[in-house]
Parts: C-alpha cells; structure tokens; sequence
C-alpha cells in the first residue's frame, strides 16, 4: 500500500534547474511511467523519490507521511538500476538476499523468499554462479529478484531494459509488465523509450527540460497530444508535423491544402500520424513528389518532404511507386491535431 | 596448439630472446653478486688485488677452511643484534601500513563520492605534498621534536612515514573508489544500508585488490625509507636500512662490511617473497580500471 505525492518539487543545481515544479498523486498500485529524452530529469524526479537526490523543493509524501529528510533505507523502496549495480562478490543467491540481510529479516524466512524471487524472474538455476557468469538479461532478473525479494512499498526502475538487446528487451518487458500485475505494487519506470511506456504504463509523464508536458494515459497521449513536443515524441514513426498559414478554416502550405478545419486564422503547426492518412489516387490534400519509400513488411511508408519536414504516410504494403513520381495523399481534418506555431501548444478540440 | 609457424625459431624470435637473457642478466647480476658474495670475506668480496677472488673464495679458503662462510650473517645478527632492527622495521611498517590504509580507503571513499569542489582541490594539495622531497619533513620536524623529547622514539618516525605516504594513498585508493560505479553504493542503500555499510559491506570487498597494492606500495615505502629513519631514530631503534648503512660506514674496520652485504640479503629475501606471493594482486591493481569488465 502506497500512495505517492509530488508536492511541487523541484531539483537545483546551482542556476541549473533539473526538475521544475514537479506535481503530481501516484495511486497506489499504479504504474507510472517517466519519460521524456536524456537530460529531461526524469532520472532525478525517481532519484528524489528514492533519497538518493535531496529535493531542493517541495514534498514529497508516501502514503501521506513526509519522507523528504529519510534516508534511502528508511523509504521502504526497492530501485532497479540501469546497470543493474549487483554486488560482484556475492553469488545470485546472495544479492538476492542481501536487502533481506542488512534489514535484519528474520533469518529462517531469508531461503523461502530468495527462492520465491528468483522463481518469478526464473533464476532457480543460476542461483550459486557469480554475476560475472551471467548474461546482461539474467543480471537483469538478478536486479528484479532482488528488487521484489522483501515486498517493497514501491518499484523504481531506471530504465531497466535500455542495456539489453532488441529481442531481449521485447520479453523482459512482457515480463515485467506480468510481475507488475501479479505484485501489485507501486512502481515508478523512467525511460526514453516511448514504446515501453505504451506498452508498461497505467500513466505516462512525458518531460522535457525538468518540466512535465503532459500527464495522461498511453491512449490520452497518443490521440490528443498535448503540444507538438509530446506529438513529434510518441509514436513511431512521430507524428508529421507541418508549418502552415490557416484562413478560413482552410490550412495552407505548399503542397498542402487541408480544409474544414475549424480554428482562427495565423500561423499553425498541423500534425497527423501516419496511419491516419491514406494514399489516394488523385484530389488529396497533399499532392507531392515521393522524397523516399521504405518496404515495412506489413506496410508501406511513403515519404514526401514539405518545406523542411519530412512527411510519412503508411501505405498498404502492395503500394509501389517510384521515388520523384508526385502522390496524392488524403487526411481527414478529423484526424490533424493543431498546434500553436511559436508555443507548440494544442489549438482546438 | 603450437602449430609450426609458432615453434619455428626466426632470427627476429632468437635476437629477441637474446636480449631479454642478456637484460635478465644484467637486471640480476648485482642480486646475485651480492648474495654469492655474502658468503665469503671482506678480503675476497672487497678485493683490490683479484677480483675474481670473490668468485672462488680464496681468501675464504685460507681464513676458514672453506668456500663459504656464514660469518657474515653471524655477525649481522648475533653480534651486532641485526634481529633488533628487524623488529624494529617489523613494527614501523606494519602501523605505517595499517594508519596509512585507514586513512586512504576512508578519505579516498570520501573524496571519490563528494561532489563538492573541495574534493579536487585536496587532492591537489595532496599532489603538492606527494612530489616533496622527504627530507623537507624532517627538516621541519626536527626541531620541534628535540624539544618535545620526542625525537628518537619509534612512533614519532611512524607519524612521518605516515605524513609522507598519505598523499600518495589517497590518490591511488580514491582512483580505485572512482572506478567502482556510485550506482553500487546507492543500490546498497536503497537495499537497507546506511552510508557505512554500503561502504563496508558492498564497497570494500570490491576493493580488495586496491587496498592489497596500495599497502604493499606503503610497505616498500615504510620499508625501504632512508632519509626519514636515518634522520629520526637513535642508534638503538634503528630499523634495517639505517642499521645497513651503519655497518657500511665503519669500511675502516674488517668485517663489519660483510655484516653489511649479509644484512641486504637478509633484507632483501622477504621482498622477493612478498612479490611472488601478491604478484597476481599487484598486476590486477595495477591494470585496474583500464579495461572495464
């Protein structure tokens, strides 16, 4: 049982502003995910959470209860690191007893629980070997075993998977998503990796710059993004994004006229996703020579260049055409989101 | 498996093993000169009139009736209590070694970890101090030992050896805490350690090979110090290096240089043990931090 509160906090290093304002209520039992590129502080926000970053602002609080001037041990969290961190001198066994060892967990309870940990991260067989014998993904259920061993009030996990390898990092996720379920517990998953926090989050929060953009569900973030930043972040591809004048509810740019749009004049950026537009035979709302084509397998991706964006509609896979031939691609104004040129925040519905 | 081209002896693989042999025996000759030598007289060690005579042990022959003679040792250790300078050597190295070592691993941790600017501007003093001469300290602390009657004592001599390793412990010590990730401590402490035993529990068995050469550097330092021990230490609490010196001083007198070479070998016997035995320690301490594993 925890719930977690973000009251404004805040994180300095000097003029260095890492996390600015922070403020937000952890439920209990959700998964949150940080996200955002490197250097955006989600790092630290999870660092302030853990005790091992003092927040130079604001509160925080575990279940009600202010935990700013704890120690790390006194938190009762449980913290996966990006490289692992396992002691090298101890055998799997013994890392994964190690928190119940220092805590002072009564002795005779330590082999059960140990052997449940590595059970639910499918260690049992590599219990004796060192860490040096071990491959990146079972170092990575080391770290989990040894995360999960005392029951925690809460999960931290710095991104956890962005050391294994592509295949690796598929099951590992699927894994950890599963675990999540069957523990119930609190965790807090900072990565940059926009298709972990689709797939992981109950929640996602997307930073840039110490500063939070947007706080929402995977779907919420997808489909109404709430600037330009959160739009050309989420989703792969990005979003396209285009600069163009609207008058009329008619927005214009070369190559591009996409009306029924129902928003003031001025200058705007227009994005949609790549599956939401089409290639059309002729009379669609963008009319431009094909800059690239890439084969996807299960699609095709055309691309056009509009001023200096690169444009990507998905395409069904028999689609063939050659690079320089001009094609016509249709957007419903349904599906373009609107953002504000100089701010970059969403305009309209 | 050896195949052919490896086993066949080119003239690039024999001018090089010619070389090494030929270095190996240089590098050696004045070890084992000394310690053939150590087991005659001064008459044929030291003899002006046929050098070769240290070889065959003319001399040695005559006065003892034999090639070899354990004269030397005798008088080293019997005669002159050679013994009592080990001792003493034993005590200085091993508190020199141990403050040393407290020290460096706990300031080295700390400097490793701290974030504030300080940290670099210690060790930079500690750089400052490292490239002194050793002799500068003991100019400075002579004085105010005479007058605090201190001066001559085994523990005050410890105390400057101590001064005068440190700077170089703490470097060596806070390298070796700088090529262990913080992530180690902090994963410790999110476990349920407080700052110490994360320190003592995760970070010092890490250490091990760090700690190991940088007390045996401290050892050779203790053990080989001249200007400090020479200068410091009355006659009775010399400890081996001195001693040596004062059997080479006295050339006036016959045999009293012979407990002198016989005193080195003595000296020297343990080192060559030491080596050996933490020579896998000393190489990975050495090559530590060049390769991440």
């Amino acid at each position: 049982m925890a719930e977690i509160q973000l009251r404004n906090i805040g994180k300095r290093w000097g003029s260095f502003v890492g996390v600015d304002n922070f403020d937000l209520t952890i439920a209990d039992k959700e998964f949150l995910v940080l996200l955002g590129p490197s250097g955006c502080g989600k790092t630290t926000t999870m660092r302030m959470i853990a005790g091992l970053e003092d927040a130079t602002e604001g509160d925080i609080l575990v279940d009600g209860q202010r935990v700013n001037d704890m120690e790390p041990k006194d938190r009762d969290v449980a913290m996966v690191f990006q490289s692992y961190a396992l002691y090298p001198n101890l055998n799997v066994y013994e890392n994964i007893r190690f928190p119940l060892r220092v805590r002072g967990v009564d002795p005779s309870t330590h082999d059960e629980k140990v052997r449940r940990a590595s059970a639910m991260v499918e260690l049992d067989d590599f219990l004796h070997r060192k860490p040096a014998e071990l491959s990146g993904g079972q170092r990575q259920r080391v770290a989990l075993a040894r995360a999960i061993v005392r029951q925690p009030n809460v999960f931290l996990m710095d991104e956890p998977l962005s050391n294994l390898d592509a295949k690796l990092r598929v099951s590992t996720r699927a894994q950890i998503k599963n675990l999540s379920h069957e523990l119930a517990v609190t965790t807090i998953y900072v990565t940059h990796d926009q298709i972990e926090a689709m797939t992981l989050a109950d929640r996602v929060v997307i930073m840039k710059r110490g500063v939070v953009q947007q706080v929402g569900t995977p779907v919420d973030i997808y489909d109404r993004p709430a600037n330009a930043f959160v739009a050309s972040f989420i989703g792969n591809p990005a979003m396209n994004l285009v600069e163009g004048e609207i008058s009329g509810g008619t927005f214009r740019a070369k190559h591009v006229e996409i009306s029924g749009l129902n928003v003031p004049d001025g200058t705007i950026t227009l994005g949609f996703r790549a599956e939401d537009a089409n290639v059309a035979e002729s009379g669609g709302q963008i009319n431009a020579p094909i800059y690239t084509m890439e084969l996807l397998g299960d699609a095709t991706m055309v691309s056009v260049r509009i001023g200096g964006a690169l444009v990507s509609v998905k395409a069904d896979k028999n689609y063939r055409a050659e690079i320089d031939e001009t094609v016509s691609i249709s957007v419903a104004p349904e599906q373009c989101h609107l953002f504000d040129a100089t701010t970059g925040a969403r305009v309209g519905s | 498996m050896a195949t052919q081209l490896e086993t066949r002896m080119t003239p690039v693989k024999a001018i090089s093993f010619a070389l090494v042999g030929l270095w190996l025996l240089i590098a050696a000759f004045p070890f084992l000169w000394t310690f053939w030598g150590s087991f005659k007289v001064q008459a044929d060690f030291f003899s002006k009139a046929d050098w070769t005579n240290a070889l065959w042990g003319t001399n040695t022959t005559e006065e003892t009736g034999g090639a070899f003679t354990g004269a030397g040792y005798h008088g080293a250790w019997i005669t002159e209590e050679f013994w009592q300078n080990v001792i003493n050597s034993g005590i200085v190295v091993f508190f020199t070694v141990i403050i040393s070592l407290t020290f460096g691993t706990l300031g080295g941790y700390a400097l490793a970890r701290s974030g504030f600017r300080y940290a670099f501007w210690l060790l930079m003093a500690a750089l400052v101090f490292r490239a002194m001469p050793h002799i500068t300290l003991v100019s400075g602390y002579l004085l105010p030992f005479f007058e605090w009657n201190i001066w001559g004592h085994l523990p005050t001599t410890i105390i400057v050896l101590v001064a005068i390793n440190q700077p170089f412990t703490l470097w060596m010590l806070h390298s070796f805490f700088l090529n262990i990730p913080k992530d180690m401590d902090e994963s410790a402490m999110v476990d349920g350690c407080t700052r110490f035993q994360a320190f003592r529990h995760v970070i010092v068995p890490v250490m091990w090979p760090g700690v190991i050469t940088t007390g045996l550097f401290s050892f050779l330092l203790a053990y080989n110090d001249f200007a400090v021990t020479a200068m410091l230490l009355s006659e009775e609490n010399e400890t081996i290096i001195p001693a040596i010196n004062s059997f080479l001083g006295t050339t006036q007198v016959e045999g009293k240089v012979m407990y002198a070479v016989a005193a080195v070998v003595s000296a020297t016997a343990p080192l060559f043990v030491l080596i050996l035995f933490f020579q896998r320690q000393i190489v990975s301490g050495m090559t530590a931090g060049a390769v991440k594993g």
